[in-house]
């Protein structure tokens, strides 16, 4: 019976424009929900996409030996598209010269994910094309034409056989910044040419990488499969292991947009439990009258239910579709902006609204509404009972379960939630206290109403409380943009700070010990700016505390394997490595157990180990490390683990030693140098002068990377202005319900005869004192917030914001002071009566 | 069952700032089936607070009342409001008609609650027989406060209620239109054979009932047939 009645009564409270500001409330929350969602769905796989071509594909298995075939009929059955490339080191001979190179044999199918760029000449930008090399053909990269004296068309030999040199080889998907991959300038042929060149024999050095691409799930059950039957050195790389520089930067966006998402619902919620608030705070009379007509309270409860079950059916389906279309638009919008195409949008998004709706609406809007059923019936006589006596603590209970709920869905992330969680809840516990003894303090007598200044301080003192739980409601609001605004700024900045714009673009290996000055007068005398010299030697671990490496690698393998750990990933420790030497703590390195030896110290030879290694190894400060260089071996103690920025495009090292603790060896030095693209000609002369120096290029790849990183910055910029207008959306429902009173209170100081001046007046100092304090809350809660943000979720430094103390207070005054003032202005244009009657 | 009303030891004092205030004092009354009775008394003397006890809008600090065959004290709200729904009527000084329904669907609210069927033929008739039939898809706001009163009347003997309780009913109209609305009510609640009960400070709405009760500070001083 109720629900008939509950439909009727819903009826009419919508054509009386009851329900509007609840609607508005859950459509735009739902629509900013499933916007977000949907966009936020679409740019993670654009990037994930986007970055793949890093890897050439979506997973890679990387090997030193060729995988089971086995593996690849399970890829095949699973629907993934394959490919294969061989790596190896070999001479290459054109008629007079001869160079080391880095060889890559491909498949027909190569790359999967990516283009290569070619050219009809070197140091050219070349065109994109989809396959490598034909059969009898190879490709050379721009440098390997000068130091071979060779073009194109000319006849290249690697092992027994000769090919055609087509095309110059301008980049490679899967190049990667990785350091010992690129030891020597790229060849690239097909791989069914390799038997041919008999340079593949029993005891090569090989690397063999397997690419899939392909359906996600596919991807991911193909890795529940293979993972437990990697062997020992075999690697299964995503986008994030695969290309080092970019998966820390995609992992922080998308934790970015995670939280942007999940500020966006808590926001919605806000909205939500305001407007609900105020349509219950107008139902008390109602409900009053229906009791003593007889409605129990369970009718109450089961008729307010189906309102607002049928709300949340009307709401979070206009919300969705309003989400949807929105979306679409901005995508629209931004095709030009948006350098990646955006795959199409997905159910999830609309699922997510849909479900966040309801979730709102139970945990926001329910409470108040609940507390509609302890109205006293009595209240039709007497005005002044007390709407309810239902406990806050149900009220209360319901918001922080069902924030926390949202918070955690959103972002899977409990740390996270609970950072943020906390953050608010001791800023509002604190700024509550502080705002409510700054308006208590000294009761003022009377309305005051000679001045607006007056009027408007002493009103705010009479609503005292009111006004204490709306700043906290604009603090909050505030807060949220803050935090998101100062981790935006933080995470670009570090990451503009990681690769900036004339990073070193490019190595320079395997110059001699004579050439080193030379060189160094050559890049001044270029105005090139170069990195200090590394010497720099290969050799290998050989044993760890007299134990062989590569026995102790394998125990350490199976150990992990038996503790139910995922195979395969990290360094391997027996392999040969660049090892060098250095007096002081490279930048961008962090000693992290252990200490750095003094500048000058000469004592035995000690060794930094870096954190990967040493965890590979199980590797601590104190053991003995044995190594094999050019023949010889000898020891050295471990005496600091470091942390290396792998990201910066820096020459990085595993194993650094002392200083003299490689002085037996002669070793070759390298640099890091930044040319300009317009000066890669450079390249020429400076191999024409030193041959047997080595220069990998790695401008592309740098490229590459800030490309993908100013797209994962407009992408987080886009986030933040969608929250942006879900903040200001509660601010508006925030101003409306406290708009009642008000109301009435400015209709009787105008049926006195107050002016339009003075109310105006008043109105907006009260909303600009109001936003003065709601700001100061807001930097509080955001400073704390965004401490524990940046140290515990990602991993940025963090840094006081001195000047947010002036600039949160002032926003919070001109936000809250227009966008009042803007709402109220209906105060002074209705006429009093009206007004009056209105809100009997 | 010789009462329709009873109360026995009625006791209602509140907390304020400044201690406990009794409102009602040892409140001992009976109201038989179908008559009428005015409770008079100055402003603050505890008639309205009486009123709402024996409706079973408010509980007593101490004490009983019956209505009907039902124990009101000993019931918890859920009971009361069903009660209420069963055997009540009211008519408020302020009208408390829902602004946001018609005249008509106020007047339908009592039936549609107990989920009665007719709910609206029934409503109609009754606009009928207090004169708004052509005003019953108006609001509340649209009618004057005569015409707001007369829907309350309807609405009040729409739940064929057996007893009805009047707020001060005519306190809010002139004295041509509170006469209207006095007849209105003594007519219909004559024709309903309904016990009424009513809060007054008007002595011809207190003369027209078949005896008043005098309350002075919360006293009952004397009853006058």
């Amino acid at each position: 019976m109720h629900f008939m009645l509950a439909l009727k009564l819903l009826r009419r409270d919508w054509r009386a424009g009851e329900l509007t500001l609840l609607l508005a409330s859950l459509v735009i929350a739902v629509g900013t929900v499933t916007t977000i969602t949907l966009f936020v769905d679409r740019l993670q796989q654009a990037l994930l996409q986007e970055s793949a071509t890093f890897l050439g594909a979506d997973r890679v298995i990387s090997s030193s030996s060729p995988i089971d075939s086995e593996w690849q009929v399970k890829a095949s059955t699973l629907g993934l598209r394959q490919s294969q490339t061989l790596g190896f080191l070999s001479m290459v001979f054109s008629d007079d010269r001869a160079q080391f190179s880095s060889v890559k044999a491909v498949d027909d199918n190569y790359p999967l994910r990516g283009k290569l760029i070619i050219s009809d000449a070197p140091f050219v930008r070349g065109q994109p094309i989809a396959h490598g090399p034909k059969s009898g053909e190879v490709w050379m990269e721009s440098r390997l034409f000068p130091s071979l004296d060779v073009g194109t068309g000319d006849v290249l030999d690697i092992g027994v056989t000769g090919f055609a040199v087509t095309q110059v080889l301008i980049k490679e998907p899967d190049r990667g910044g990785g350091f010992e991959s690129a030891a020597g300038p790229r060849v690239m042929m097909n791989l069914a040419d390799v038997p041919v060149t008999e340079v593949v024999q029993p005891g090569s050095r090989l690397t063999y990488r397997y690419l899939f691409a392909g359906d996600e799930q596919a991807l991911q059950d193909f890795e529940r499969w293979v993972r437990p039957k990697l062997k020992v050195g075999d690697r299964w790389l995503g986008v994030r292991q695969g290309a080092q520089g970019i998966g820390n930067a995609l992992d922080r966006a998308e934790r970015f947009l995670l939280l942007g998402g999940m500020l966006g619902v808590v926001l919605a919620g806000v909205a939500i439990a305001l407007a609900a608030q105020r349509y219950s705070l107008r139902h008390y009379d109602h409900v009053a009258i229906l009791k003593t007509l007889g409605a129990t309270p369970n009718g109450v409860d089961s008729i307010f239910l189906t309102i607002l079950l049928g709300l949340g059916l009307v709401g979070t389906l206009l919300g969705s579709t309003l989400g949807f279309v929105t979306q679409m638009g901005i995508v629209n919008i931004l095709d030009s902006v948006i350098p990646i195409e955006l795959p199409g949008p997905g159910f999830r998004g609309i699922w997510l609204g849909l479900i966040t709706g309801f979730i709102c609406l139970l945990s926001f809007a329910l409470p108040p509404l609940l507390r509609l059923r302890a109205t006293e019936p009595v209240r039709v006589i007497r005005r002044d009972i007390d709407a309810s006596n239902v406990s806050d603590r149900l009220t209360y209970s319901f918001a922080i379960i069902g924030t926390l709920g949202l918070m955690y869905w959103y972002s899977g992330d409990f740390k996270l939630t609970l950072l943020i969680f906390s953050g608010a809840v001791v800023a509002t516990v604190v700024l509550s206290f502080v705002a409510y003894l700054m308006l208590r303090s000294g009761r003022i007598l009377g309305m005051q109403a000679g001045s607006s200044w007056r009027l408007a301080l002493a009103g705010m003192q009479r609503r005292g409380r009111e006004n204490t739980l709306q700043i906290l409601v604009f603090g909050l609001a505030i807060m949220l943009l803050l935090i998101l605004y100062l981790v935006r700024t933080a995470l670009i900045t570090e990451w503009q700070a990681q690769i900036p714009k004339d990073a070193p673009n490019h190595f320079a290996l395997n110059i001699s010990p004579q050439d080193v000055d030379p060189i160094e007068d050559l890049f001044d005398d270029k105005k090139i700016k170069a990195q200090p010299l590394f010497s720099m030697i290969r050799g290998r671990v050989s044993a760890v505390n007299g134990e062989s490496a590569s026995e102790r690698k394998r125990s350490n393998w199976r150990q992990r394997q038996s503790e139910g750990g995922k195979g395969g990933g990290g360094p391997s420790i027996d392999s040969s490595r660049n090892l060098t030497w250095a007096s002081e703590l490279p930048s961008q390195n962090d000693v992290i157990e252990g200490s750095w030896w003094a500048q000058d110290y000469t004592g035995p030879v000690l060794i930094s180990v870096e954190k990967s290694f040493a965890q590979n190894g199980n590797i601590s400060i104190g053991d003995e490390l044995e190594f094999t260089i050019q023949g010889q071996t000898f020891t050295a103690e471990v005496s600091n683990i470091r942390s290396v920025a792998w990201d910066n495009m820096q020459p990085n090292f595993y194993i650094i030693f002392s200083p003299g603790g490689l002085a037996d060896f002669p070793a070759t030095f390298m640099t890091s140098f930044y040319l300009d693209k317009t000066n890669k000609l450079f390249l020429n002369q400076l191999l024409r002068q030193y041959p047997t120096m080595t220069v990998i290029e790695v401008d592309a790849v740098i490229e590459q990377i800030q490309s993908i990183i100013e797209n994962v910055t407009l992408a987080i910029e886009l986030v933040l202005v969608l929250i942006l207008v879900s903040g200001a959306l509660v601010l508006l429902a925030s101003i409306q319900a406290s708009m009642d009173e008000r109301f009435r209170e400015h209709a009787i100081l105008r049926t006195l005869g107050a002016g339009q001046r003075l109310v105006l007046g008043s109105l907006f100092i009260e909303f600009c004192v109001l936003g003065v304090f709601a700001g100061l809350l807001a930097t509080f809660g955001s400073e704390i917030t965004v401490y524990a943000l940046e140290t515990q979720i990602f991993d940025l430094e963090y840094e006081l914001n001195p000047a947010l103390w002036v600039i949160g207070p002032l926003t919070g005054m001109v936000m809250i002071g227009v966008v009042g003032v803007a709402a109220t202005f209906k105060v002074v244009k209705t006429a009093p009566s009206t007004v009056l009657r209105e809100l009997v | 069952m010789e009462y329709m009303l009873k109360t026995v030891g009625l006791d209602k004092t509140v907390t304020t700032s400044e201690g406990q205030l009794t409102i009602l004092k040892g409140i001992e009354l009976e109201i038989k089936e179908s008559e009428s009775v005015a409770i008079v008394g100055a402003s603050g003397s505890g008639k309205t607070t009486l009123l709402s006890l024996l409706a079973g809008l408010d509980v007593p600090s101490q004490g009983q009342v019956f209505l009907g065959p039902y124990e009101l004290t000993a019931m918890n709200e859920e009971r009361r409001a069903k009660v209420r729904g069963e055997l009540v009527g009211f008519v408020f000084q302020t009208f408390q008609l829902l602004a946001s329904l018609t005249a008509l669907e106020n007047v339908m609210l009592p039936a549609e609650l107990k989920g009665d069927a007719g709910a609206q033929q029934q409503a109609r008739d009754l606009l009928e027989r207090v004169g708004l039939s052509r005003r019953s898809h108006h609001y509340p706001n649209q009618l004057s406060g005569g015409e707001q009163q007369r829907v309350a009347i309807a609405r009040s003997f729409a739940s064929s209620a057996k007893v009805l309780f009047a707020d001060e009913p005519t306190g809010n109209l002139d004295t041509a239109t509170g006469l209207h609305i006095i007849d209105l009510m003594f007519s219909l609640n004559q024709e309903f054979g309904t016990t009424l009960v009513l809060v007054t400070h008007d002595q011809r709405l207190a003369d027209r009932c078949h005896r008043a009760i005098n309350i002075e500070s919360g006293e009952l001083v004397q009853g006058v047939d």
